[in-house]
């Protein structure tokens, strides 16, 4: 294999953490993390266990810098090696969920965009993988489509003056996969209509906004993600920004966890989730919805609720909406994933569809009339799972939901 | 004891210990550089002590996370740790860091029960669930786990070391001498007080493979007996950030 390659694997690899790389040393590959995979469970592909691919790690690491590197010198990463180590990163939706199953509570997130960015340096990203990051340099997002048109949801909504200021105390992050992808147009114009409602000092950033980077350290290119931190956080305090409310879930992760490790700097703003939002409004008496009974599932979103730490205030919200709340057997910090992360979609579609069925079948078991969840890629998942599988369920984002019981929306 | 007995005895008590000490020390150094020569990590949480501590005891020490997924699972693996842990702490006593009449507030019966009986159960409670882990190992191998050479031997050499070191409890000892017998392994740091003095064949392989454990511990995944208080500690502080 190309000398360069090595190089470019000696030098991917060496950049683990010292955390990681204790991760992986105390790695006992018990295999106690698979049966929580999504992902694995879907395959039972052996590649795809999240051990497996501590296992495989440890061993490229140690080819390039084992203790034995310095008495016989290094080995040579072989092509197969290269190709299940892809096989197994992109065969995984980032949901966290073996962190929640692993005794020494590694985290699994981390090492795993770690895996990527070898496997990226290692020009072994799954082709469509290689797509998406061209489209993201070429339009700041990822669904290739042209920055001028990242308002045009809004012509699909009653949503008449979508305001663009030029300073403002809340700034609404409305995100590429709400911005762009139709089934999520209404999520954006609720939110809206809620800021609006509550008589806020809000704006959008219009064609200003950049995508979060998310598609970008999921494609193992942490690096170029930076770009897209130092636009938006630029932006947001030209702007005179005092708090940034985004709807998905993703965004929500890069902008208050992410941005600060990528920047270097705590930015000059506080980055909320709008249901967060939601939350403070509805218990502090600022907004006051009728309680239904519809029997409504709430579905924790990975990146907000395991990864995010949000997970009392949903369903604090959802039980002001309706007095028949119920739950999928495991929720919270255990909620298994939709399939809808990771970039997944993008490399194995029946995989999400089948993992997304499991959560189907269980809500449609349970009697739930409506999922409810509060990130645009879950609902997006739930929406091709219902059209696909054919589930009776209603499919709702929390926000949406709140803004048809209060009337601002339809 | 004959000249190859003692010759053996010389080698596996009086001499083996330093190059064990030794190998262990470089092997750690070795391991701490690996860590230490790796970039900083940006991402950890502020450590929180209180966290840190409950999510050792409850991950760690109890196996809480797979307690509530997996019953059978659980048992074996808590009994596996918690007989390695009651046999490392019976041999504290050898050691003189405690002393039997510990339990002499609860009776005769009792220390009896504690010093002699409970080791026996203890030390089979080890080598069935090792051999258990082995089992599940193989048969998980290549469906659900890719093991490492590192994970069999680590596993295999413990089997042994209990396998021998139960021997020693079952096969008749040398002889009970009128006074604790001492076994000096390096002169006033690491003695050993016997009350029997054991078949000296069981004991030279117990001491061999024991200390070829100790000198496998910073090359192979025992390593996880020191770091895996680390990691669960940063998780535990990681959850407190986050609320959770």
């Amino acid at each position: 294999m190309a000398s360069n390659i090595q190089e470019k694997a000696k030098k991917a690899l060496g950049e683990f953490t010292k955390r990681q790389l204790m991760e992986l040393d105390t790695c006992s590959h018990c295999a106690l993390c698979t049966d929580m995979c999504p992902a694995y469970n879907e395959s039972k592909n052996v590649l795809h266990a999240p051990g497996v691919r501590t296992s495989k790690l440890v061993k490229l690491y140690d080819k390039k810098h084992g203790f034995w590197t310095k008495l016989f010198g290094e080995k040579e990463i072989t092509e197969k090696e290269i190709e299940e180590l892809a096989e197994s990163t992109y065969h995984c939706s980032l949901c966290g969920r073996c962190m929640e199953s692993c005794p020494f509570g590694f985290q699994t997130h981390e090492l795993w965009i770690k895996a990527r960015e070898i496997v990226d340096s290692l020009e072994a990203s799954p082709e469509n993988v290689i797509r998406l990051a061209g489209l993201m340099d070429e339009n700041m997002n990822p669904y290739g489509l042209e920055p001028d048109t990242r308002l045009d949801w809004s012509f699909f909504t009653d949503l008449d003056d979508a305001p663009e200021l030029d300073e403002a105390e809340i700034a609404y992050f409305v995100g590429c996969t709400t911005a762009y992808k139709g089934a999520n147009h209404d999520v954006a114009f609720a939110i809206c209509s809620l800021l609006e409602n509550q008589g806020e000092n809000w704006t959008l950033l219009g064609e200003d906004e950049w995508c979060c980077g998310a598609p970008s350290v999921m494609s193992g290119k942490t690096e170029e993600a930076k770009k897209y931190a130092e636009h938006n956080v630029e932006l947001f305090e030209s702007k005179k920004i005092k708090r940034v409310i985004t709807g998905c879930a993703g965004c929500y992760r890069m902008l208050k966890f992410e941005y600060p490790v990528m920047l270097g700097r705590k930015p000059n703003f506080e980055v909320m989730h709008a249901v967060q939002y939601l939350h403070e409004q509805l218990t502090t008496g600022r907004l006051e919805v009728e309680q239904g009974k519809e029997k409504i599932i709430y579905h924790d979103p990975c990146e907000l609720g395991r990864l995010g730490g949000i997970i009392k205030e949903p369903r604090e919200v959802l039980a002001k909406i309706t007095s028949e709340l119920i739950e999928f057997d495991e929720h919270g910090v255990d909620s298994k994933c939709c399939g809808g992360g990771g970039l997944l979609q993008s490399v194995n579609n029946d995989m999400r569809l089948n993992i997304v069925k499991e959560k189907l079948d269980e809500a449609v078991e349970k009697g739930a009339e409506m999922l409810v969840s509060a990130c645009p890629a879950c609902k997006l998942a739930f929406v091709d799972g219902v059209r696909e599988f054919k589930h009776d369920i209603e499919i709702y984002d929390i926000h949406e939901l709140i803004a048809k019981r209060l009337g601002v929306s339809d | 004891m004959n000249g190859t007995t003692a010759a053996l005895y010389t080698f596996f008590v009086e001499t083996l210990p330093y190059i064990t000490i030794l190998v262990f020390l470089v092997g750690m150094f070795l391991r701490v550089t690996r860590w230490s020569s790796a970039p900083k990590d940006h991402q950890n949480p502020k450590m929180d002590l209180v966290d840190s501590i409950k999510y050792v005891i409850l991950d760690v020490m109890l196996f809480r996370k797979t307690f509530r997924r997996d019953k059978l699972t659980w048992l074996l693996v808590f009994a596996f740790h918690g007989s390695i842990g009651g046999i490392l702490f019976g041999h504290m006593r050898g050691f003189h860091l405690w002393s039997a009449s510990i339990f002499d507030p609860f009776g005769h019966w009792m220390t009896e029960f504690m010093i002699h009986t409970l080791p026996i159960y203890v030390g089979y409670t080890l080598i069935i669930t090792t051999f258990l882990l082995l089992v599940r190992r193989f048969r998980l191998e290549d469906k659900q786990l890719s093991s490492l050479s590192n994970d069999y031997i680590a596993l295999i050499l413990l089997l042994i070391a209990a396998i021998v070191g139960q021997g020693m409890r079952l096969f008749p000892p040398e002889s009970v001498p009128t006074e604790i017998y001492n076994v000096v392994f390096i002169p006033r740091l690491i003695v050993l007080h016997l009350e029997v003095v054991p078949s000296y064949h069981w004991f030279h392989w117990h001491v061999l493979m024991t200390q070829l454990f100790v000198m496998y511990t910073p090359f192979s995944k025992y390593i996880h007996i020191l770091t895996g208080v680390i990691t669960p500690a940063i998780y535990g502080s990681r959850r407190k950030e986050l609320g959770i």
